[in-house]
């Protein structure tokens, strides 16, 4: 009896081990997933856009829930825990330097850059590595073109991730104040840059050019960018041997020339007459010394960009020979036209002043503003303003007498300022596009430029995790969303439809092919049905033989 | 002189609290300094390197007595963005704020006071059934609401006054106070302020009102109406003087609270002061600015803390009387 009991008792227990295995076992089904987001009032754009792929995701059978977290809290999930999340909003956003296409083309997939770098995605491709490698030793730009084609084509192909949109950026001046025709477009960055700055001609009384800024200014260092606005402040003070044209080229800046003698050696002239804002003739002894300050420990933003450099010979008075450890065809943008020239009599002390100790010269309490720039440090306030006075004997020296940022956080006011005249230059505009254009409708004398950004919105897809490494999974997720519906209910038409990292607005380098992307509902559940997924009961399952192994986030 | 020494040490243990709690608090939030940089020119050794920099490598409680060592001989560090020593950071808008505050403080205070003394004369009028819904509207009312409709009204349309900043473009001063004395100062600080005192206004107007009303009805002034004084002479020498106690207390904890409490209006207002930098400094994890611009706070406060005791102590005989009887 009592053994009967026990063989009873057992029974039931395995009986009920089996059932739990049963109810808790992998299934076939696709694990819920959750699409990170900014929250709506941070960027109500990309919101909106998230609630709207949603939606289109849930036609495909899953599970879908928009979380939106803040940027800090996001960033940290998703750039430094990289293996835990499924699909989130992203965005990369436009500067000079990316006008040269291989800061998009070789981080955001290079396998090297997949632990740590922008890769964050976990995109593997030996295919796409190569070509990565090779567009960077290319320096026939028409061979370079067809390379950055096949990789924009590869991604095309795989969909690492859903490229959404390239916004489009309104900004605004006042063409009461200004020349309107000497207000100059930058492809892919809008009017507000160098060019603009140093062309713009004032009509009348009104010589200073007031523009404003929703951030902070971190600093107005050479050594040291601590934030975007940053930037916009040392274009302006420091001179570089090239820059990047309007066209989104860079061409010779300080620089009268730059030759390319062989793959691995660039020789450059630097201009005669060149003065430092002290009076001081700019030295080729300046060049060099402005390109070896950053190879030592004291300014780790900037080493990278001289870390492929073997060697500098001068040549002449004002001639200069770079030798290249590597071909690299990116060096025209990435260095010359990134590092800032410095007085070499100033900054030598300084530099010597440090050496030894733990500080950089990001840190330096007090930063010498002497630069050889179209503009000259005056004053900086860093909550309120800074002012910069024109360097007349700069060799295109700015018409307007004074450039004046001025910090407003409230974007309603800083409308309210353009129509006061309080700033005569729309920098940044954190507010609705739609209520920019109503307020130059109602304000004739404001004049809106916009432009579509070399930068862009995406979601992207952890192809670290299943189903996400299935190139059929991700194009369907792709190929659902409608673009368009995107573009006018999300941007509300400040945007146009994306589907490459190479922006249409770089002309050159991005591959039209790529734009006809068809997509619907349709489309995207053939290709899974044709990769073996099922839809039942309204739920989306894994092909036979597949099975789920992993929880949502 | 027990009493003074007393209340300093309350004040002074209450500060090392929120330090301590400061401390932690930034470093428990979820989010590293290191994820505003995020930069793929900045590589594992760089990040490393950084955190070095910052000293955020070590184990926290070393971290804590750096910072407690360090803030007893007055050094608040380096912001991590700005590269610039906190206190030079805090001290360029402190000025700012305070004027901001003050200013409000004793313009709500002074028409709170005398508003309210007023009212309580006025019971059971129409003026107060219009007043005091009046009164309560615009203390209900969000702040920012109320700057962007002064903003609306009084600058963007009838153009009036400026639309934000502390002076206008490119204006160049020898001295802070000579831009603090100047006329320009003033014009751009007049909306802020407005702002600010038609919100704080309320608090004083309504407790200056019921104290009013309260000893209005004490004995000592019945006794002052049979002596046959008039009955402005008693509602100024008698009732207000009693009334006044808890207005002096609210006065001296509004500066501490107000202080760090014009986020909102600074951000209106593009007002370089504390509020603003306050929450710069959070939202990037910028610690030892964010620390620095908190704990400045806390010391406004504690300060005016120890202020409102003293005057206590000055104002109501009771409070010493007391604890001596």
């Amino acid at each position: 009896m009592k053994k009967l009991a026990i063989a009873v008792a057992a029974g039931l227990a395995a009986l009920g081990l089996a059932t739990t295995t049963l109810a808790q076992g992998p299934t076939e089904k696709v694990r819920k997933l959750n699409l990170y987001s900014w929250p709506q009032a941070a960027l109500p754009q990309s919101y909106q856009a998230a609630q709207l792929i949603a939606q289109q995701w849930r036609q495909l059978g899953l599970d879908v829930e928009v979380k939106p977290l803040q940027r800090q809290a996001q960033t940290q999930l998703i750039w430094f825990s990289r293996d835990k999340w499924d699909t989130t909003m992203w965005r990369m956003v436009g500067r000079p330097e990316r006008s040269d296409p291989d800061e998009f083309l070789y981080s955001l997939y290079h396998s090297s850059y997949a632990e740590k770098g922008y890769n964050f995605i976990g995109y593997l491709n030996k295919e796409y590595d190569a070509l990565a490698e090779k567009q960077r030793t290319q320096l026939d730009r028409e061979e370079r073109r067809k390379t950055a084609f096949a990789m924009q084509e590869i991604i095309n192909r795989d969909q690492p991730q859903a490229f959404l949109v390239h916004p489009k950026y309104a900004l605004a001046f006042n063409k009461a104040v200004f020349k309107e025709d000497t207000v100059v477009n930058q492809s892919g960055i809008g009017i507000r840059n160098i060019w603009t700055f140093m062309n713009i001609q004032p009509l009348g009384a009104q010589k200073d050019l007031i523009i404003n800024s929703n951030e902070t200014i971190n600093a107005t260092n050479p050594l040291y960018i601590g934030g975007a606005v940053d930037s916009w402040i040392t274009d302006l003070i420091w001179d570089r041997l090239m820059r990047i044209g309007p066209d989104g080229m860079p061409q010779p800046w300080a620089a009268e020339k730059v030759d390319w003698i062989d793959d691995k050696t660039i020789e450059i002239k630097l201009r005669a007459g060149m003065k430092w804002h002290d009076g001081q003739p700019v030295t080729i002894d300046d060049v060099i010394f402005s390109f070896e300050a950053p190879a030592g420990d004291k300014a780790p933003m900037y080493k990278p960009f001289v870390t492929d450099i073997a060697a500098m010979e001068k040549i002449g008075e004002l001639g200069l020979r770079f030798r290249l450890k590597n071909v690299n065809t990116t060096f025209l943008t990435a260095s010359l036209a990134k590092i800032n020239l410095i007085p070499k009599h100033i900054w030598e002390p300084v530099l010597k002043d440090l050496a030894g100790k733990p500080e950089t010269a990001e840190q330096l309490k007090s930063v010498p503003h002497v630069g050889s720039g179209p503009f000259k440090m005056v004053r900086w306030k860093p909550t309120e303003e800074i002012l910069l006075d024109r360097f007349g004997d700069h060799f295109q020296a700015p018409k307007v007498e004074r450039w004046i940022m001025r910090i407003v956080p409230n974007a309603e006011a800083t409308l309210g300022m353009l129509k006061r005249g309080e700033i005569n230059f729309l920098g940044m505009f954190g507010g609705d596009a739609e209520v920019l254009v109503k307020f130059s409708k109602e304000n004739p004398d404001i004049a809106i430029k916009s432009e579509v950004d070399i930068g862009f919105e995406y979601v992207a897809f952890n192809n670290r995790r299943a189903p996400f490494n299935d190139v059929a999974f991700r194009r369907a997720l792709s190929l659902v969303i409608d673009r368009r519906l995107m573009v006018s209910a999300a941007w509300q038409d400040y945007a146009i439809p994306a589907n490459s990292h190479v922006s249409p607005v770089l002309s050159f380098w991005h591959d039209p092919k790529v734009d006809q992307l068809k997509t619907g509902v349709a489309e995207a559940r053939k290709i899974l049905q044709d990769a073996g997924y099922r839809l039942s009961g309204g739920k989306l399952y894994y092909p036979v033989g597949k099975r789920e192994t992993l929880t949502t986030e | 002189m027990r009493l003074v020494v007393e209340r300093f040490t309350h004040n002074a243990l209450a500060l090392l609290a929120v330090t301590t709690i400061l401390f932690f608090m930034f470093r428990l939030m979820p989010g590293t300094p290191l994820a505003a940089f995020i930069n793929e020119n900045l590589n594992a050794d760089q990040q490393q390197q950084m955190l070095e920099q910052f000293g955020l490598d070590r184990p926290m409680w070393q971290q804590y007595f750096i910072y407690l060592a360090n803030l007893l001989q007055g050094e608040m560090g380096l912001s991590f963005f700005q590269r610039r020593p906190v206190t030079t950071i805090l001290l360029e808008v402190l000025p700012n704020s305070v004027i901001l505050t003050l200013s409000s403080l004793v313009i709500a205070y002074v028409f709170g006071v005398l508003a309210g003394a007023w009212l309580a004369w006025k019971r059971g009028s129409w003026i107060e059934r219009v007043a005091v819904p009046a009164v309560l509207a615009t203390r209900a009312a969000p702040e920012f609401w109320i700057g962007m409709v002064l903003l609306s009204l009084l600058s963007f349309n009838a153009g009036w006054f400026p639309s934000g900043g502390a002076s206008s473009p490119g204006l160049a001063y020898t001295s802070n106070w000579q831009r603090m004395l100047s006329w320009d100062y003033i014009h751009h600080l007049a909306l802020p302020v407005l702002t600010l005192a038609l919100y704080l206004q309320g608090l004083p107007l309504l407790l200056m009102r019921s104290n009013m009303l309260e000893v209005m009805h004490e004995e000592f002034v019945t006794m002052a109406r049979m002596k046959g004084f008039s009955e402005w002479r008693i509602v100024i020498h008698h009732a207000a003087r009693n009334a006044l106690l808890p207005v002096v207390t609210a006065f001296a904890l509004g500066v501490g609270l107000s202080m760090g409490g014009n986020v909102v209006i600074e951000t209106v207002f593009s007002w370089p002061g504390i509020g603003r930098l306050l929450v710069q400094a959070v939202s990037v994890h910028d610690y030892p600015l964010a620390q620095g611009a908190f704990l400045m706070i806390a010391m406004v406060l504690a300060l005016m803390n120890f202020v409102a005791d003293l005057l206590y102590i000055v104002l109501d005989p009771r409070v010493s009387h007391g604890r001596r009887g």
